[in-house]
């Protein structure tokens, strides 16, 4: 990587200025409230001009390594309890996060939080708030130089921008203040495979210009690709590092994080870890599905509650005709037609903006459809109030999450069962006996589902304090929890490990064949897709473009180019235009 | 029909006045998550130092003078009280700005007493005939600052690096950190503007034709709370058309006490409120208040 000299003024304190690290975190402690330790005595150094990479599970504390860097600790209820936080001999820890920004270290946030209501070049020009003026224009030339899409939509509202989008305007938005040092936190979360590889070098591109890099990803492969070191982080301590080369190699990171489901969908550069052909991960899915099947069986049948004649909703088919959605003079979906047989599951993928997740906001009622038909059993969807859907047993989950976070999990579960809930104001309201035993009923019926999705242990925790990948599952439990027959779930393994996808896929497959329900899912993981789908619609620019087996759309040309890019056959690392 | 003509004149114009102040509570409550108040007894602040500062000063310097004590009052009730709470509850917020609120209005009160200080505006009693309506001269020009200040406010949130800070706080708070926005100079800001707006809305609404600046002046800010609230609390759009509903609302209701008496006495006082209650009724957030545009 080239060695540019570091900007700034910073270079008085240090009397042996070779190999000092550009990003020296020493011996830090972190908790939250004063009670949950999330770090303990982690110690790491970035060199500068280098990127890193921390790898770790879900709760294994790697956003609040990086909370703890850039001084964003406070707005979750955290703090530094020991250690401290060096950059450039300057220290850290301390300073609120404004003040972090200034001396050079930038956080591009997890979940792209751009501000939605400011247009596109509004959050760009926020992005380079601490830098004068005239040094800006040629950041943001820079920025668009990157992603040529947000020149074209820098008058839009951001927060009507595509997943995808969202996320280069979260990155662009950081570059705008010209960081020495830069914290991504899971930059590829809920990007096409396609979208991954632009993110990569996008990557290595910044670096090249000069700009250290800190990493957290939950798509090892392409992390360790584009790194120099890597760190990886097991249950709050420091629990391997070295050159990301040699990690990538050793037999701990390869069954982790590189292993089964991750590497295939990504799989861009020619000279990645080589995995399995994509065959062996989608194998490995299923088999876990399988063995996972047994020990639900009995979990999840129909509740002990009584008058629950809605629950266990049998499914019916679900058939989408000619639907067309337009925002303004955009068209999100034009003319898209599929069907979901009763019980199968159904996989909806496509590049980012091509109208997934419209797709799914129109099944289940929150956007209206323009033209065209959706028709559920006996009935028209797109003439019906969301809650009228839910209370047909459709039942969904949504990309960005949408959980009460101050509710304990407990609490957001229950919410799920709403629709089965029978108890009327005042009966609930003065506790009657049949209340309490509707309750009770109900209650049982969380803790099961929580002991499926193995968040158990977090019912009386409030959402707030749960780290990402557990609220995902938390989410989706939620979904179970109303007993749908039609399940609409979006990017349920978005910013999970392999292990960790690999053993939700398990738990959705079997939830889904013992319940008999449907699955619509959106998911950009091809090797979750291509192991539990029946049958995979892909759309781009809103339009559909291919339909079948899995088989037959990884093979078909049109998915390759669109969307899979490099993926399986063909010269590698090229296609990243 | 004149009458009527006259009557809704007015009442645009006393709704732009509402409309500043409700900007006010907008801007404290969109930058900081505080429901302040405290807003009226900053209003009378800004006026008394207006009535007190007049003849010495001259109109304009008094005016700057009231301004500035008013904006000073905002900083210092977040410095010293707020800012310590950041982060508590809305209603833990809310009580401690109705304390500041009790301390502030027991001191002007004590040095008002009984009196009713005048403005010395330059306008006084003049009556302008605009139309075959007769308007008081102080109102078309309390009408005309009040657009000249919504617009600078306008094109300040829009095209300054200020505004654009100003919006990703309110947005984002967090995020908005890391972009480098200092969130306590943001809610700095948001409270000098909030008292600075309140002082200008103070000299008009005790100019011509009310009696004059008085203790009881810091209610007048209680009028403009239903033009927060049915604007939609974190709207400034919202606040704007809201003041100039209940504006209108009130000089009509009060205009036509007379033929309304069925409905009892002071009702002007009354329907602000009911209307507030009619719209939250038909929409829950208000006319303007944004569920965050976000996609599901």
């Amino acid at each position: 990587m080239p060695d540019t000299p570091p900007r700034g003024s910073t270079t008085n304190a240090s009397p042996k200025p070779a190999d000092r690290p550009l990003l020296r975190v020493a011996d830090l402690e972190v908790s939250y409230g004063g009670t949950m330790r999330v770090l303990r005595s982690v110690s790491l150094s970035v060199p500068d001009g280098a990127v890193a990479t921390v790898l770790g599970g879900n709760g294994a504390g790697k956003s609040t390594l990086l909370r703890a860097i850039s001084g964003t600790l406070p707005f979750t209820g955290g703090s530094i309890d020991a250690g401290s936080v060096e950059f450039g001999g300057r220290r850290l820890d301390g300073l609120d996060a404004a003040t972090v920004v200034r001396t050079g270290v930038v956080q591009v946030p997890e979940g792209r939080r751009i501000f939605g209501a400011l247009t596109v070049e509004e959050n760009l020009r926020a992005g380079g708030l601490p830098l004068p003026r005239r040094s800006r224009v040629s950041g943001r030339e820079r920025v668009y130089e990157l992603f040529p899409v947000l020149r074209e939509r820098r008058r839009q509202r951001a927060g009507l921008l595509s997943g995808g989008e969202q996320q280069m305007l979260a990155i662009g938005r950081g570059l705008m203040a010209e960081p020495r040092l830069l914290l991504l936190d899971e930059p590829s979360l809920g990007l096409a495979p396609k979208m991954m590889e632009r993110i990569a070098g996008v990557i290595a591109e910044i670096n090249r210009q000069g700009t250290a890099v800190v990493l957290v990803e939950q798509n090892a492969a392409l992390a360790l690709e584009v790194s120099d070191v890597a760190f990886v982080l097991e249950a709050g301590r420091l629990a391997l590092q070295g050159p990301a080369r040699d990690l990538a190699n050793s037999d701990e990171v390869r069954d982790r994080y590189l292993g089964t489901a991750d590497g295939a969908a990504a799989q861009p550069p020619s000279d990645a870890p080589s995995d399995a052909p994509s065959d062996a991960p989608s194998g490995a899915v299923r088999r876990s599905a399988g063995s996972t099947t047994r020990p639900v069986a009995p979990v999840l049948r129909p509740t002990g509650a009584r008058g629950h004649r809605a629950s266990a909703e049998a499914p019916q088919e679900l058939s989408v005709q000619g639907l067309t959605v337009r925002f303004g003079g955009i068209v999100a979906l034009q003319d898209v037609s599929f069907t979901i047989s009763a019980g199968s599951i159904h996989a909806l993928i496509g590049p980012n903006g091509a109208g997934k997740s419209t797709c799914l906001n129109v099944l289940s009622g929150v956007y209206r459809a323009s033209a065209g038909s959706v028709r559920y059993g006996g009935h028209e969807l797109t003439r019906l109030p969301p809650h009228h859907i839910a209370r047909l047993g459709v039942s969904r989950t949504f990309q960005n999450m949408s959980l009460s976070v101050r509710e304990t999990v407990a609490d957001n579960l229950l919410l799920g069962r709403h629709r089965l809930m029978r108890g009327g104001f005042v009966s609930t309201g003065l506790w009657l006996r049949p209340a309490r035993r509707e309750d009770s009923a109900h209650r049982k019926q969380i803790v099961r589902v929580a002991e499926l999705l193995d968040i158990a242990g977090h019912l009386g925790r409030p959402v707030r304090v749960l780290p990402y990948g557990v609220r995902k599952r938390v989410e989706l439990a939620r979904a179970l929890c109303a007993e749908p027959g039609l399940l609409l779930l979006d990017e349920p393994v978005a910013g999970m490990t392999g292990e960790e996808s690999v053993a939700m896929a398990g738990a959705v497959v079997a939830a889904c064949r013992e319940l008999g329900l449907s699955l619509l899912v959106v998911e950009h993981d091809m090797a979750f897709v291509m192991g539990v789908a029946d049958y995979v619609t892909v759309l781009d620019f809103g339009r559909r473009i291919a339909d079948g087996s899995p088989e037959q759309v990884r093979q078909d040309p049109e998915v390759l180019r669109a969307y899979l890019g490099s993926g399986g056959d063909g010269p590698a690392g090229e296609a990243a235009t | 029909m004149s009458t009527f003509f006259t009557f809704v004149i007015n009442g645009l114009s006393l709704g732009s006045v509402y409309a500043l102040i409700a900007i006010g509570f907008v801007v404290v409550f969109k930058s900081t998550r505080v429901l302040n108040f405290a807003h009226g007894s900053v209003l009378l602040l800004g006026a008394y130092v207006v009535g007190r500062t007049h003849e010495a000063l001259g109109f304009g310097l008094a005016v700057l003078a009231g301004v500035g004590a008013a904006a000073a009052a905002g900083v210092l009730i977040d410095v010293v009280v707020m800012r310590r709470a950041r982060g508590a509850d809305l209603g833990t917020l809310a009580i401690l700005t109705l304390g500041v609120d009790i301390v502030l209005l027991t001191e002007l009160t004590r040095r008002i007493g009984v009196d009713v200080l005048t403005t010395g505006a330059p306008w006084g009693t003049n009556v302008v005939d605009l139309a075959g309506a007769k308007v008081p001269e102080s109102r078309l020009i309390a009408a005309a600052v009040a657009i000249v200040l919504m617009a600078m406010l306008a094109a300040v949130s829009r095209y300054t690096d200020a505004g654009v800070a100003m919006r990703a706080a309110a947005a984002d708070g967090e995020t908005a950190s890391l972009v480098g926005v200092r969130l306590g100079r943001v809610a700095m800001a948001a409270w000098a503007l909030a008292g600075a707006l309140a002082a200008v809305a103070g000299v008009f609404l005790g100019s011509f034709p009310s009696p004059g600046i008085d203790a009881t002046l810091g209610l007048a800010a209680l009028a403009a709370i239903p033009a927060w609230v049915l604007g939609g609390f974190d709207s400034i759009p919202g606040a704007v058309v809201g003041g100039l509903i209940i504006g209108v609302v009130s000089a009509l209701t009060t205009g036509y006490q007379e033929e309304l008496s069925f409905l009892g006495r002071g009702l002007g006082e009354v329907a602000p409120y009911a209307v507030m209650l009619l719209v939250l009724l038909i929409r829950p957030s208000g006319l303007f208040g944004t569920r965050e545009i976000t996609r599901v």
